[in-house]
């Protein structure tokens, strides 16, 4: 299990991250998802020991990250980065041993994994030669080979095609079912949404909030679409609800804590015939943009 | 994985990225044959005086043959010495150009052919013995026992004692000076390059964030620093040994004696020289943002550089300066002068392991401050940074154990 604990780190005058603490558990796909700036970059260089931390503490399985933890777990860098003029099956093997795998096991892994990701036919040829789709693959795999506990992603799916981004998926669940921890950062909500078990929402080095969806839906104020058959503006003078929205499809209402929806679909009543009345399960962008805009 | 074992496999992919190179092969070549032309051109410019030929005309004059050969040995002037039938053939001989000279003895005197005109060597060497054959003559007529004829005309010795002597071989030894500067300057800003190419390579491609994720920086910078530099070795070593290969081929006689001396100490001031700037090259690596500003921030490294194979010309020039061989303990002029000035001749025993001593120290402050700026500036974005700002980055210590 992956734990951050407090961590701190200032750029100069800039404050990147700001009493970050959070959880990777095995087998957990944990997404970190924020504005760009928020700290998410920074706090997955802090884990890979590409940058120190001014403050709080790393830790894996209860213990401090080091050297000897940090060789099982694999990266995959928000710039990609892998030798231009290096065949693929050499530059695999050489990073596999770089995490401590011997000569003969690296070579095994290196070809399995290409062959795994589609590239096994291009293991003699140079990294440059790829399409970026291609070196994208080539780069996760670099992640991989050495068979790590811990996956750092950043931003794996930038820049992917639909079925590059299927791929992608599919593979971190595979890992995800192996037993392996999981943090990645993106931008594409409706992926992160899809994918993962839980969801961390940095802004400004701080963490917004954490949890399953489900968790994060119950911290904001439910929202209530009422289609009511008669004049329109009736929910403006409600007491309790706001508007959020209107259109066709009637009205989204946000209710607040502690407001009895039966005074609501009584007030909709007085108006006109209900044609719909129901709680809307807002998505992890809406999620987003209400905490982003509190 | 230990320390160890992750900076031997870094070395060795440089190695393997670099063996089979063709600019590696091309420069090998190139290098080898201005080696192999400073160790030969020298001695083939020397050794080239064509002997003197002289025709001895008539049975009087072909009885100097003997005489002739022994005294132009000693002189140590090279006789090629053919009897010629008659005088009208040796005229013909030496309007044509096979001879040099022809000699003919009567009664009344000596003649000698020549075209247009006889070396003074040459001519003092004929004379001389014209005028023993002559006296040896006359004495023996005077009824002078021979064995007083011989004892007469024996030679005296006579040592020359020179208040100073010119260096010998002065050619060859500048051409020596001037090969192992340009070899140490060429191949110290080859490798040089090299390494801040690759640290530059490895920084802008962002490859540094994936190595710096499995193992330290400072194994990274040795491990590329080792790798490349033992390709270096290995080149310059191919190149001193097509030069000794030269030395051993071409008449040694010609070869200065400080050319044995010199070949290993160029490899030892490449080691040295290596060391201290391939740190400093590696620091610029890591200073940029873009491949393209490496001349920017490698120009300060480069300047020392050259500066020292410059004054190698100042070093021929003159030799015993005070001022040379004080530039010669200089860190930064030494790996291309210091060999320079070994060839010239005239280096005391006792400067080569002092300079070595300071070239060492030198390296080991190098490599604190280098490795600072290169572990700072590694994983850096951003602009390219200043070495006035890379020296105030505080080098982040990486959470161990």
């Amino acid at each position: 299990m992956l734990e951050l604990l407090g961590l701190r780190h200032c750029f100069g005058e800039l404050v990147a991250l700001d009493d970050v603490s959070l959880t990777v558990e095995d087998g957990e796909i944990v997404g970190l998802v924020g504005r760009n700036g928020a700290g998410k970059t920074t706090a997955m260089r802090a884990v890979m020991g590409i940058l120190h931390p001014d403050g709080g503490s790393l830790c894996w399985d209860g213990n401090p990250i080091g050297d000897a933890e940090r060789i099982r777990f694999g990266y995959m860098p928000e710039e990609r980065g892998l030798y231009p003029q290096m065949r693929l099956a050499s530059q695999l093997t050489y990073f596999a041993r770089l995490h401590g795998l011997d000569a003969q096991t690296a070579e095994r892994a290196a070809n399995d994994w290409l062959v795994h990701l589609g590239l096994g036919g291009r293991t003699e040829e140079k990294l440059v030669a790829l399409s970026h789709g291609n070196q994208q693959r080539m780069q996760l795999a670099v992640a991989l080979v050495h068979d790590p506990e811990l996956l750092v992603l950043d931003e794996p799916f930038a820049g992917l095609d639909p079925e590059a981004v299927d791929a992608l998926s599919e593979t971190m669940h595979e890992q995800a079912v192996e037993g392996k921890a999981i943090l990645f950062s993106s931008h594409q909500l409706e992926l992160v949404e899809r994918i993962c078990h839980r969801i961390v929402i940095l802004d400004a080095g701080c963490v917004l909030a954490a949890g399953t969806l489900p968790q994060l839906r119950e911290r904001f104020p439910a929202q209530l679409r009422v289609k009511v058959d008669g004049r329109a503006g009736w929910a403006s003078k409600l007491r309790g609800a706001s508007v959020l929205r209107q259109d066709e499809e009637g009205v989204l209402l946000m209710v607040d804590p502690g407001t009895d929806p039966q005074t609501i679909l009584a007030a909709a009543q007085r108006v006109g015939a209900v044609e719909h009345f129901g709680y809307e399960s807002g998505g992890l962008i809406d999620l987003y943009r209400q905490l982003l805009t509190r | 994985m230990t320390g160890l074992a992750a900076t031997r496999l870094i070395a060795i992919r440089e190695i393997t990225e670099r063996i089979g190179s063709r600019v590696l092969r091309i420069t090998t070549v190139v290098m080898a044959v201005l080696v192999v032309a400073g160790v030969v051109i020298p001695s083939v410019v020397h050794g080239s005086a064509a002997p003197t030929r002289i025709g001895l005309v008539g049975a009087p004059a072909q009885e100097l043959a003997p005489a002739l050969r022994t005294t132009a040995t000693l002189a140590k002037l090279t006789v090629r010495v053919t009897d010629v039938a008659s005088a009208g053939l040796a005229r013909e001989e030496v309007r044509r150009g096979s001879l040099d000279v022809a000699v003919s003895l009567t009664r009344q005197g000596a003649t000698a052919v020549v075209a247009q005109s006889l070396s003074p060597t040459a001519q003092a060497l004929l004379a001389a013995i014209i005028d023993a054959v002559h006296q040896r003559g006359v004495l023996s007529q005077a009824g002078v026992a021979p064995a007083t004829i011989r004892s007469a005309q024996a030679r005296v010795p006579l040592r020359t004692e020179a208040i100073a002597p010119p260096p010998s071989h002065t050619a060859a030894r500048y051409t020596a000076a001037v090969v192992a500067g340009i070899l140490l300057y060429v191949i110290l800003a080859m490798y040089g390059n090299a390494v801040a190419t690759g640290v530059a390579q490895e920084k802008t491609t962002r490859t540094a964030e994936v190595l710096i994720a499995a193992v330290r920086p400072r194994q990274l910078l040795a491990g590329k620093v080792i790798g490349i530099g033992l390709c270096g070795l290995a080149q310059l070593a191919v190149v001193v040994v097509a030069g000794l290969i030269a030395n051993g081929l071409v008449h040694s006689a010609q070869i200065p004696s400080t050319m044995w001396l010199l070949l290993p100490s160029i490899l030892l001031w490449f080691a040295l020289g290596y060391a201290l700037y391939a740190f400093a090259f590696a620091a610029a690596g890591a200073l940029v943002a873009r491949q393209e500003e490496l001349q920017f921030v490698t120009a300060p490294l480069t300047m020392p550089l050259l500066a020292g194979y410059l004054l190698v010309y100042a070093a021929i020039a003159s030799p015993h300066s005070i001022w040379i061989a004080i530039a010669s303990f200089l860190p930064p002029l030494a790996p291309a002068l210091m060999p320079a000035r070994i060839a010239l001749g005239g280096v005391p025993w006792w400067e080569i392991p002092l300079d070595a001593l300071i070239m060492l120290v030198s390296i080991y402050m190098m490599v604190r401050v280098a490795t600072r700026i290169y572990i700072g500036a590694l994983v850096r974005g951003g602009a390219r940074l200043s070495w006035r700002a890379a020296l105030r980055l505080d080098a982040p210590q990486r959470s161990s154990p």
